[in-house]
């Protein structure tokens, strides 16, 4: 069967859907709420070489990552059948710490012995991996304290699970039972996503499979082509910085050189900062997912999830620059923090190559907040949330309150839920009006949250966008600054720094306000 | 014509004289399927109001007759009217309608001006949402306006616990000063949704009470409505209910008028209710439109001996396809033009793709259908009207579809206006016209596909297991490609697969749902959910012995769901009557259950039960068809016609529906025409028709 736009068509369908049924399998197997309320995890498949031709939508900064992974496990492990790949180590092929992914090679059983048809892998976010702080996103300044390193390793051999493996992981986090359960759905999605790629070898043979998987990169890429030659050649720059690593409190400074040539774009990193002791350190799989997103949402259209969009953009970071970072520094704000700053960054030059074309920054931070300590209803907790902040306004429309941007687009914990969990009592939770920049299409609006301890408990925030707002464009003004708060008991309230780690008593309340969005045009 | 017999023909299908001005109105009855007479003289009539046309079935005398008339959208009654006149319907009927009216109110936000009042605090509660949003890429995301605005929102100073306890109490000022700016507001409808409202409804009725006593003001309050956890998904439930509450309301109480004759109305469960229950839970109507089809489908099936169906719905937009592992599948956390609706709902998924699809060539090359549709306006190309390319044109194109029996020869066809739509994309392409049109065939089949799969996988089934029952214009045309597709090896086409929707909306049940979120953790805490659940059995009977039933007639249900402590999805599970233990007996079942579902259990891992559920049932008990005698042999084609098959032209039979009888068989390819549908049987299939005149397809080929 030769390839035509028909079958082209037909197999995107079917690729993707082997994608979308493994996150169906994950999402419904899954055993905590991160996952299974939060969605927080992604499914992909790849071509015999490692390369993704498809991918399930569900969390962008997963989306390049999840190639990393695979070919962590291509250079490090040499899969046969039977053979199943976990790992999470940053630097080599993870994100961050919680991030696990799992990593199957799928073989077809013929007369000739086995034969590779591809790859299946799933990534999720698990609630907590151990390390010095529940939820296992810590102010860290090594890799080693923020949870169990898992370098690419075998979880299966040959078919059989390595149990000792498994329990060694699950023993070294604070709510082993939990992790047994997600791992158990991770599981059972890689499983379908085997069973439904034999299928379509079974159906349409190994070489159709193979010969479309090929097409369906050519075209993606074809596709991408296309839409960037829409941007003008050029190169543009753009500057930002974060607020600080944690530690130090100084910026840190991000640069971005774009090159836009010939329907391919080239991200260059230089002038941005080296990582430092802090936790807003990146490993590169994240700053490339993030660059993979920026530039399917500038050329916008449908273009399919797959490496065919990562062959027209070029990556450039210095081996130890904040968006390029070497172990062992920790990472785990880079991930949920940093990445956000690179989208400002990336779209920022895409402004000065489509001027009025593109919207101001949004609010530039997932407002990660971390809770654990004892539960008075007996037992110990976790809890881990990010709380949306305003969009940027854009040349067509305002931009949109209160909802996540850019590289998360997780939910959150419905407040009747939360407090049926966990020894807390949400006191609060608006639209914090007058946030988003002024102009012609203001920025969205953040949000305002409060939330109460009822009993001793230890909280760690990760937060961006305390100091240095959200950038307007074309004569709009930033977004306000988001902010984070300790109410005392007497009523007196304690401004907490963008990134801290507090020991709560109860009654004491934590309040977050989240930034607005960058404005648009002169108002 | 005698009962107990199948009629031949139909029995009249020349437009009836209606009274009234439009002469071009198409009206036509036929009697369809005998049934045999039995002791349940009542009658049951289902009137089924769509965009284009009102559908009726009416079962009575030991007969089904249907009747089509065009929809008179403004004055919905008047359609029904004619057709209640026509048949003849008894006084004494059971008249069933199922209404999008309150759809249609939401969708193209026409409902009242409505406020919302809840907790101080929490006023933006229908604004964050979820916080997520729809489209991952849009760097200019537009999110779904609350149907609340901000000045609408009112914060009401209380809090209630977590345990039911009250943190911040209501005090009667607060009361007064809410509803005095409620009636400052000048709206038509207000929602009230506090949290925690389902543990401890107190504050609520205060706030109802004071609120009720002004003038024309339509109130929800979320524990009446929907007593469960989740503030956002609750208080969207509740919203939406008064705010489609004043359209409905008016609706229902001009229509009933105007039938002079009690009525009930389909609900999104499947079961129908009184009016005056209608009226003040319309949210519970806002799914209803495809659950008439998935109940009647399950009744046809049924009867013809098929329990496990996958249901096919294709229409111009949109494909419903609902899956019943051997019942009607109701579940909650639906959704509606991106709204949350929380009440029991048919499980369907409905599909972006339909017979007015539009095909495209992308900047890729790739062939593309969908979107974008023509819908029923403009329409296919060869509707005559519109220029686009469709799935319909492209059927058309291939010789499976005729275009002289389409809706009885009622709507014209142009072919060449079909042929020069799928030559755009023969061009752009560069192959023939078949070629293009047969491209878009399957593409359209394996965007379908996709969906089913999914649908199947998220309930845990496999869909091989499944009898495929299309109904829906376009629905038997692509069904056996849909099933190969799917490994699914039978196809049964309904006798009459354009009216299922109004049969199912005949013979639902009387249905009335309950639950109430209960929150038990320990088996001490399983007089709770005893408390709760009698409260609520109480509330059923009341409702339904007001209705005029008998307690003896109803049937309740009670089920509880359960999960895993920490886990965030429950399964439903029943409770058992009468037990020293009930929930360890919830506990031990619910494992088996997850096993079930998911294939995997965990029996270390404490159990609780998060909500109660009771169901009050009032069977309705439609006469059982009876089965024709088959007279086994080859059918009679009325003639061959050209088709595209497998890369080229071919002559293929014609069979004309209502002329097969029951045991006749024939193979494809042959295609099978009937006023309101096309059946297409590739090659590859056998066909028969059932003792009840269904089409059964059979794969012959070795399946999966």
């Amino acid at each position: 069967m030769t390839v035509t736009p028909i079958s082209l068509e037909v197999f995107k369908n079917l690729l993707v859907s082997v994608a979308e049924e493994m996150g169906v399998t994950l999402g419904r197997t899954s055993y905590s709420p991160n996952m299974k309320e939060r969605r927080d995890y992604s499914c992909a498949v790849f071509d015999a070489a490692g390369v993704m031709v498809a991918q399930a939508a569900h969390i962008p900064v997963h989306l390049g990552a999840m190639t990393a992974s695979v070919r962590a496990v291509l250079d490090n492990l040499e899969l046969g059948p039977g053979d199943m790949a976990i790992l999470n180590d940053p630097y080599l092929g993870g994100t961050h710490l919680p991030d696990v992914s799992l990593v199957l090679p799928v073989y077809t059983q013929d007369d000739g012995g086995p034969t590779l048809v591809g790859y299946v892998a799933n990534r999720g976010h698990h609630a907590d991996i151990g390390g010095m702080a529940p939820g296992s996103l810590p102010i860290a300044t090594e890799l080693i304290q923020e949870g169990v390193i898992i370098p690419p390793l075998r979880l299966y051999e040959g078919g059989r699970m390595n149990e000792p493996l498994m329990e060694l992981i699950c023993r070294n986090t604070r709510t082993p039972d939990e992790r047994r359960g997600d791992f158990s759905a991770q599981i059972a999605a890689i499983r379908t996503g085997e069973r439904r790629l034999l299928a379509l070898v079974e159906t349409y043979t190994l070489q159709t499979v193979h010969e479309h998987m090929a097409a369906i990169l050519e075209y993606t890429e074809r596709v991408t082509r296309a839409a960037i030659d829409d941007v003008p050649d050029g190169t543009y720059r753009f500057e930002d910085a974060m607020d600080d690593d944690g530690l130090s409190g100084e910026p840190v400074p991000m640069v971005c050189t774009t090159t836009v040539r010939d329907g391919h774009v080239t991200f260059d990193f230089s002038g941005t900062a080296m990582q430092t002791d802090g936790c807003v350190n990146t490993p590169l799989a994240v700053t490339e997912s993030v660059a993979l997103y920026t530039v399917r949402a500038v050329i916008g259209g449908d273009i399919p999830a797959n490496d065919g969009v990562r062959r027209c953009i070029t990556v450039n970071a210095l081996l130890g620059c904040i968006v390029n970072a070497e172990a062992p520094h920790a990472v785990s704000g880079g991930n949920v923090e940093t990445s956000q700053r690179i989208a400002d960054v990336l779209l920022g030059c895409f402004a000065k190559a489509l001027p009025k074309r593109m919207p101001a920054a949004s609010q530039g931070t997932m407002n990660n907040l971390l809770v654990g300590g004892e539960n008075p209803r007996g037992g110990s907790f976790t809890y881990y949330e990010t709380t949306a902040g305003g969009m940027g306004g854009g040349p067509l429309r305002p931009g949109a309150s209160g909802v996540h941007s850019h590289s998360t687009n997780t939910m959150n914990t419905p407040i009747e839920a939360l407090e049926f969990e966990y020894p807390m009592r949400v006191r609060k939770l608006g639209i914090r009006r007058g946030s988003g920049g002024a102009g012609r299409h203001p920025g969205g609006d953040g949000v305002v949250r409060e939330l109460e301890f009822l009993g001793r408990a230890q909280a760690t925030v990760i937060s961006e966008r305390r100091k240095l707002a959200p950038y307007g464009l074309e004569g709009g003004s930033p977004g306000s600054l988001g902010a984070n708060r300790l109410r005392r008991v007497d009523g007196t309230e304690e401004v907490l720094p963008g990134k801290a780690t507090v020991n709560v008593e109860p009654a004491e309340v934590f309040i977050v306000e989240t930034p607005g969005g960058g404005g648009w045009g002169a108002p | 014509m005698r009962a107990g017999s199948i009629t031949d023909t139909w029995h009249c299908v020349t437009p009836l004289a209606s009274k009234g001005k439009a002469s071009g109105r198409a009206s036509f009855a036929v009697t369809f399927l005998a049934v045999s007479p039995t002791q349940h003289s009542l009658a049951y009539l289902g009137i089924d109001t769509g965009g284009t046309f009102t559908d009726f079935v009416l079962v009575s005398d030991g007969a089904l007759t249907i009747y089509k008339t065009r929809s008179t959208p403004a004055e919905p009654s008047r359609a029904a009217t004619v057709g209640i006149e026509a048949l003849g319907v008894p006084s004494d009927a059971a008249v069933v309608h199922g209404t999008t009216v309150a759809t249609n109110a939401l969708l193209e936000r026409r409902g009242a001006r409505t406020a919302l009042v809840t907790t101080a605090g929490f006023e933006d509660v229908l604004q964050i949402g979820r916080q997520n949003r729809r489209h991952l890429y849009a760097l200019e995301y537009e999110p779904i306006p609350p149907l609340v605005d901000v000045g609408l929102r009112l914060g009401v100073v209380e809090r209630v616990g977590v345990g039911g306890e009250v943190v911040t109490p209501l005090t009667d000022e607060e009361v007064r000063r809410v509803a005095e700016r409620v009636a400052e507001l000048g709206v038509d409808a207000v929602a009230v949704s506090c949290l925690f409202s389902f543990l401890a409804p107190e504050h609520e009725q205060r706030l109802g009470q004071a609120l009720e006593r002004i003038d024309g003001l339509f109130v929800s309050l979320s524990s009446d409505v929907f007593p469960e956890f989740r503030e956002y998904e609750r208080s969207s439930t509740t919203v939406i209910n008064s705010y489609v509450g004043p359209v409905m309301s008016r609706y229902l109480g001009q229509f009933e008028k105007a039938m002079r004759r009690p009525l009930r109305i389909m609900q999104s469960s499947g079961g129908s209710a009184p009016v005056h229950l209608a009226q003040r839970q319309p949210v519970r109507t806002v799914l209803s439109g495809p659950a008439g089809g998935v109940i009647g489908a399950r009744y046809v099936a049924g009867v013809a001996g098929f329990d496990r169906i996958i249901t096919l719905d294709m229409g111009g937009t949109s494909t419903d396809v609902a899956l019943l592992p051997g019942s009607v599948q109701v579940s909650t956390g639906h959704t509606i033009g991106g709204l949350p609706v929380g009440i029991p709902t048919i499980d369907i998924e409905t599909v972006g793709a339909g017979g007015g699809s539009i095909a495209w060539v992308d900047s890729g090359g790739a062939l593309r259908v969908g979107p974008l549709s023509a819908g029923a306006d403009p329409g296919p190309a060869c509707y005559g009207v519109g220029t686009e390319p469709t799935v319909t044109d492209a059927n058309l194109v291939l010789g499976r579809m005729s275009a002289t029996d389409f809706l009885g020869g009622r709507q014209s066809i142009d072919a060449d206006r079909a042929r020069d739509a799928i030559g755009t994309i023969a061009a752009a392409l560069d192959i023939s016209g078949e070629e293009a049109a047969a491209g878009i065939v399957r593409v359209a089949n394996a965007v379908m596909e996709r969906a089913v799969r999914s649908v199947s996988l998220e309930r845990g089934h496999d869909p091989r297991e499944f009898t495929l029952v299309p109904f829906g214009g376009a629905g038997p045309q692509h069904a056996c490609e849909l099933a190969e597709g799917l490994g699914i090896a039978r196809v049964l086409v309904p006798r009459y697969p354009g009216v299922l929707s109004a049969l199912g909306v005949a013979i639902g049940d009387t249905v009335k749902d309950y639950s109430r979120t209960v929150m038990a953790k320990a088996p001490e805490d399983a007089p709770t959910v005893e408390l709760a659940l009698r409260g609520m059995e109480a509330l059923g009977y009341a409702d339904l012995e007001g209705e005029g039933y008998a307690a003896d007639e109803l049937q309740i249900t009670r089920r509880v769901d359960a999960r895993y402590k920490g886990q965030s999805f429950e399964l439903d599970i029943p409770w058992p009557l009468a037990s020293a233990d009930a929930f360890a007996e919830v506990t031990t079942e619910f494992h088996r259950a997850h096993e079930r579902r998911f294939g995997y259990h965990n029996p270390a891992a404490p159990v609780e039960i998060v909500t109660a559920r009771v169901r009050a049932i009032a069977p309705s008990q439609p006469p059982p068809i009876e089965r024709a005698a088959l007279e086994p042999g080859p059918a009679t084609p009325r003639g061959t016609s050209s088709a595209w098959l497998e890369g080229h032209s071919a002559e293929v039979d014609v069979y004309v529906r209502d002329e097969l009888r029951p045991g006749q068989t024939f193979s494809g390819p042959a295609v099978v025409v009937q006023m309101d549908s096309t059946t297409v049987v590739p090659i590859g299939w056998s066909a028969e028709v059932d003792g009840y005149r269904n089409l059964l397809l059979t794969s012959i080929g070795v399946r999966p």
